[in-house]
């Protein structure tokens, strides 16, 4: 082998051992900074405003809010689109005291998800 | 399906850090061509066609890239997200995807015209191109100062571009010239361009950094700080490497000059594709001062590092958390394993118990004896003296075994979950994929050391080894959620390789170098020290 295809060899192979070396890492890219409700906090109902702020913009349009019931079943929340650029919120209505959970699901510039889930528990006013 | 995702999540990290080599290789090509390549006569055009071969490779090699990502990326969110595909196309990765598709097919365009051309309508498509990268950055996700730091993101990937895409055109380049002369030439103005690149690329790094990591503090507190503190270590590596090259070009003997050229240049391009990778890590890390809290403090960091006398045995295999990992089985097998956001005050990762722990520093401590042995006998081996010590290179065999058996407990063969776990889970595929390219160094260089291979390309494979090594040491297990035990493995990996990078380019080096160049002399040395010190900080490995 000539000198030049075995430094492009070397090179290629380099490459791709490094690029396959790079999926270690964890995709992070929209960080939850602050919710309301805070997580496992106590909140008076019937009616609960929800609110969460990421650490960057995010696509509020491709993003999604979900309320686990007490009982397990789900609501799909509809996300306001009058907030700020890192921000989604919604309004939970009539929710009856009892543990909650909210599954959020953000999509970032870069095309990434993050997801998670913040329990709060509803109270009486 | 759930298992069909974790690979598609998988693999959409891996193609976006080939994509940011391949872009920063078809940038820099054309960036040379455009400003390096300038002249006539038959030396030139003969470079010329062969380097715009080699941009319309790099351009069609990003093509495939991207074309990957975007539907992998597609793929995971029509699945994961419950999304409709005409919700998709109008994401802003897609449409960024779509811009740099577009310029990657105007170059392959461009580039098969042939030297007729005007080269300067490359120009807009490399815009474009950089313009495709910058719309998934940090830079164009943050609230405050976005439009100054997507300048400043575009002018740090197009220096890099410059610079370290335009190095490999640079060795095409002295290759094929006709003369020294001409290649010396070529270098000299290729050093120009290099020097204003550095510049900006340092200038535009700090601006970023201070953006990004925002204090002294969060350099060695969080995983991003301390990412960013090694892409600086890797950046001086690379400047050091460039000034031996600028001495060359400017008062080498020309004789050999050229010879020398090409090797720091390769072993430059080493380093940066590592600086790279690193960087492509580090847009999947949230930048450091959107994570004020549980930062790690100077104390814990000295607490932690304070040498103490290594672990020699190992907790029983019964004091491990067996339940935990028969949840993690059952989770596997619904497909649960996936990585979950973190939310703040909420345990996004399962901490270690005291005996993972131990076990961990147990297997820790063994390897830097290994390694440790392994430096030192290669060093024993130069001296000429002892030529048993040749055979240095069997001791990774047993490194790679122990490995294999003791990395993961909670996997195949000592623990609950199956072989398969190893590809669902990022963290036990590095292990093994790391167990494998012990091997991989133990059998070439025992062949090596021992005179059964004659081949110059066989002999490459240990330098190469050893800096892919650091490479995945530098893009290991990055958390997502600043946990201070994250950053404190990430700090004791952190200069395991940048030790790694330095060893396997050197003994490169020492490889490559024409024998006339006195830099081979401590190169020869430096490599076994730099694997002595490995098994030393190794030795000294903590996790409480």
């Amino acid at each position: 082998m000539s000198p030049g295809p075995r430094i492009r060899v070397v090179f290629l192979f380099f490459v791709a051992t490094a690029s396959l070396l790079l999926g270690a890492s964890t995709f992070a890219h929209a960080v939850l900074l602050e919710s309301s409700p805070a997580l496992k906090s106590s909140i008076p109902g019937p009616d609960v405003p929800l609110r969460l702020r990421f650490n960057v913009r995010i696509d509020a349009a491709r993003s999604r809010l979900t309320l686990v019931d007490p009982d397990g079943s789900l609501q799909t929340l509809e996300i306001s689109r009058k907030d700020p650029p890192n921000t989604i919120s919604a309004e939970a209505r009539g929710l009856l005291p009892g543990v909650y959970r909210l599954r959020w699901q953000v999509l970032a510039s870069d095309g990434h998800i993050t997801r998670g889930e913040i329990p709060f528990t509803v109270v009486k006013p | 399906m759930a298992r069909l995702l974790q690979i598609f999540g998988f693999l959409s990290v891996v193609l976006r850090g080939a994509s940011l080599t391949f872009q920063s290789l078809t940038v820099g090509g054309v960036i040379f061509l455009l400003l390096v390549l300038r002249g006539s006569g038959r030396d030139f055009e003969h470079i010329k066609d062969s380097c715009l071969g080699w941009i319309r490779r790099f351009a069609l090699a990003l093509i495939a890239m991207q074309t990957s990502y975007l539907v992998a990326n597609a793929f995971i969110l029509m699945q994961s997200a419950e999304m409709g595909l005409a919700d998709i196309i109008g994401a802003n990765f897609v449409l960024a995807g779509a811009l740099g598709l577009g310029a990657c097919f105007a170059v392959v365009a461009l580039s098969s015209a042939g030297r007729a051309s005007s080269h300067r309508g490359f120009l807009l498509p490399v815009a474009a191109i950089i313009a495709s990268s910058v719309l998934t950055s940090h830079a164009m996700a943050r609230l405050e100062h976005r439009l100054p730091l997507v300048f400043v993101t575009a002018l740090h990937q197009l220096a890099t571009a410059a610079w370290l895409g335009g190095l490999p055109f640079l060795l095409i380049a002295v290759r094929r010239g006709s003369s020294p002369e001409f290649g010396r030439q070529l270098s000299a103005r290729f050093s120009r361009l290099a020097l204003m690149s550095v510049a900006v690329l340092a200038s535009a790094g700090l601006i970023l950094s201070f953006s990004y990591v925002g204090s002294l503090s969060a350099i060695y507190g969080t995983s991003y700080g301390a990412m960013v503190a090694t892409k600086a270590i890797l950046f001086g590596l690379l400047l050091f490497l460039g000034a031996l090259n600028f001495q060359l070009v400017r008062h080498g003997e020309t004789s050999f000059i050229l010879a020398s050229l090409k090797r720091f240049g390769e072993a430059e391009i080493g380093v940066g594709v590592t600086v790279i990778l690193a960087a492509a890590s580090l847009t999947s890390l949230p930048p450091a001062v959107d994570l004020p809290q549980d930062r790690v403090s100077g104390p814990e960091i000295y607490a932690r590092m304070t040498p103490r006398p290594p672990r020699l045995s190992s907790p029983a295999k019964k004091d491990l958390p067996e339940e935990v990992y028969a949840a993690q089985k059952r989770a596997f097998e619904m497909g649960s394993l996936s990585t979950e956001s973190f939310v703040p005050g909420q345990s996004g990762t399962r901490p270690n118990t005291p005996a993972e722990k131990a076990w961990s520093e147990y297997n820790h401590h063994w390897a830097g004896i290994i390694v440790l042995s392994v430096g030192f006998l290669a060093l024993l081996a130069q001296t000429g003296k002892s030529s048993w010590a040749r055979n240095w290179p069997l001791l990774f065999l047993g490194l790679s075994v122990f490995l294999f058996l003791r990395s993961d407990p909670e996997v195949w063969p000592l623990g609950p979950n199956s072989f398969w776990v190893t590809f669902a889970d990022p963290e036990v595929l590095l292990h093994r994929v790391f167990a494998a390219l012990v091997v991989a160094l133990a059998v070439f260089e025992w062949r090596v050391q021992t005179g059964r291979v004659a081949s110059a390309n066989i002999r490459l494979v240990f330098p190469m080894l050893i800096a892919a090594s650091g490479a995945l040491l530098l893009t290991h297990s990055h958390s997502l959620g600043n946990v201070k035990e994250e950053v404190l493995a990430e700090l004791s990996h952190i200069p395991l390789a940048i030790l790694a990078v330095m060893a396997g380019w050197s003994r490169w080096l020492e490889l490559r170098l024409p024998a006339e160049n006195q830099t081979r002399a401590w190169l020869t040395r430096l490599w076994p020290v730099c694997i002595s010190l490995i098994g030393i900080l190794l030795l000294n490995y903590r996790e409480m």
